[in-house]
């Protein structure tokens, strides 16, 4: 090929380089990439919300209901508005409330339903359907920042989207692949707390229960020591009200408590090992507000210590069944307990354990 | 065929420099990372001589839930975990699965 038409081409070639640059061509490209991209990890999304929408519909045809559609399209777009934040007043108390409704309007759906099932299969189909919910809920932002970004030619909303979206889609991914545990009943890495609960009440001797605000409370007499432990009410796929029964239980005993230990699972920072146990002082427990603050409120009001442990996880592995190295960090954490006990308390003396999180899979 | 001149040589090498580039690019970001397939056991735990037994896992079953017999002593079997372990593949096993002490 001869040298001139070579310098030609390119002399055009930077021509035309420099018109994109200046018109801001270049970055219309560019952006055409980004919502191709963006485009096809939104409809991966739309798939796994297609996918779990089918999913939880058969488990509840399953039990009988013979067109969950109802029910998913009601769960589908249930919201709660988040209190007001610029009046703190009584903002605990408010958003208790709106907490307890919320929980309370979306067991209704589907106990109207589903009336003649249990609690269990009903806790089951609340979490997948929630789950659904949730996967939807992030389909539905996702679309509406791209459309707004390609309708307004706003690349940097476009480009934003485009950085967030293995994020986005990370999460998406766990919560799809949550749903399998949560429609067989199988512990979930969240559970870890539960089940440490439910290993200390095994080994000890139980003196009474009592179920609270499906709370389960256990006296039980373990190393010469009288323990109340507090989980949330298992098989189902439950929470609680760990806090607020916790602060009641204090209350009840006047105060005479020795040490609080509250267990949970915590998100591990990225590099750190699943299963890591950490100790360390305050109440350990991921809800909104409600729970956490009753519980500083009892152990402040009475001057109790009050002592955490940890056990670090990555989101999908808190959501989704356990893995093993949770389980046997679980085994690790109960012995640790009663060192921690045995080192900050002496004989005789008044322990409440409260093991947070999801219960699912853990029976008592 | 035209002969080449040096000059050509370079634009040609240039050229398939930049494809090289841009499908090393392409590849690089369209790997992903895969996730370890997982699958599902129970550990089952004698109830007098502490014999403990991994299995797998059933549909239906739960913690606490009382099956089967004991292979050394005949007693009942608890499950007392249920959990997810990564599924084994023989040929390539980079790492030893990590353990806890
Ligand atoms: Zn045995």
């Amino acid at each position: 090929m001869p040298e001139d038409n070579w310098s030609l081409i390119l002399q055009i070639f930077w021509i035309i380089f420099f018109i994109m640059i200046f018109t801001g061509a270049n970055q219309r490209i560019q952006m055409k990439l980004w919502s191709i991209d963006i485009r096809n990890k939104l409809n991966m999304i739309r798939r796994y919300v297609e996918e779990d929408k089918e999913r939880v519909s058969n488990f509840m045809r399953n039990l009988g209901l013979r067109n969950p559609e109802l029910v998913l399209k009601k769960t589908l777009d249930f919201f709660t508005i988040e209190p007001v934040t610029i009046e703190p007043t009584d903002i605990i108390k408010r958003m208790d409330h709106l907490i307890r409704t919320s929980d309370k309007s979306f067991r209704e759906i589907v106990k109207k339903a589903l009336p003649s099932l249990g609690r269990y299969e009903r806790s089951l189909i609340e979490t997948g359907l929630s789950i659904v919910s949730a996967i939807y809920m992030v389909y539905k932002v996702v679309r509406h920042y791209l459309l707004t970004g390609e309708k307004e030619n706003n690349w940097i909303l476009l480009m934003q989207l485009e950085l967030l979206m293995p994020q986005i889609l990370k999460i998406v991914t766990a919560y799809h692949k949550a749903l399998d545990a949560f429609t067989t009943g199988k512990p979930v890495g969240d559970g870890i707390g539960p089940l440490i609960a439910y290993r200390l009440i095994e080994e000890g001797e139980v003196v009474s229960k009592r179920v609270i605000d499906e709370t389960s409370i256990y006296e039980v007499k373990l190393a010469n020591r009288r323990f109340f432990i507090i989980k949330a009410e298992g098989p189902g796929s439950n929470v609680g009200h760990p806090g607020r029964v916790l602060a009641d239980l204090v209350d009840q005993l006047n105060g005479n408590v020795d040490l609080i230990i509250t267990i949970d699972a915590a998100l591990k920072l990225e590099g750190e090992d699943t299963g890591e146990i950490a100790e360390g002082v305050g109440a350990a427990i991921g809800d909104p507000g409600p729970e956490k603050i009753a519980i500083e409120r009892a152990a402040s009001k009475y001057n109790i210590p009050l002592r955490a442990l940890i056990v670090k996880m990555g989101l999908p592995e808190a959501i989704q069944t356990m893995r093993k190295e949770i389980y046997e960090a679980g085994e690790i954490a109960v012995e640790y307990v009663k060192k921690l006990v045995d080192r900050l308390t002496s004989e005789n003396s008044t322990i409440i354990v409260a093991g947070i999180g999801n219960t699912m899979g853990v029976p008592l | 065929m035209i002969p080449l001149t040096g000059q050509d040589m370079i634009y040609y090498l240039a050229i398939i420099a930049a494809i090289g580039l841009a499908v090393y690019f392409l590849l690089e970001t369209s790997r992903r990372p895969k996730e370890p397939e997982t699958e599902t056991k129970e550990l089952l735990k004698c109830i007098k001589c502490g014999y403990t037994i991994e299995k797998e896992y059933s549909v239906g079953d739960f913690i606490g839930l009382v099956k089967d017999k004991c292979p050394k002593c005949g007693s009942p079997l608890k499950i007392i975990a249920i959990y997810d372990v990564v599924k084994k593949t023989p040929e390539k096993t980079l790492k030893p699965p990590k353990q806890y002490t």
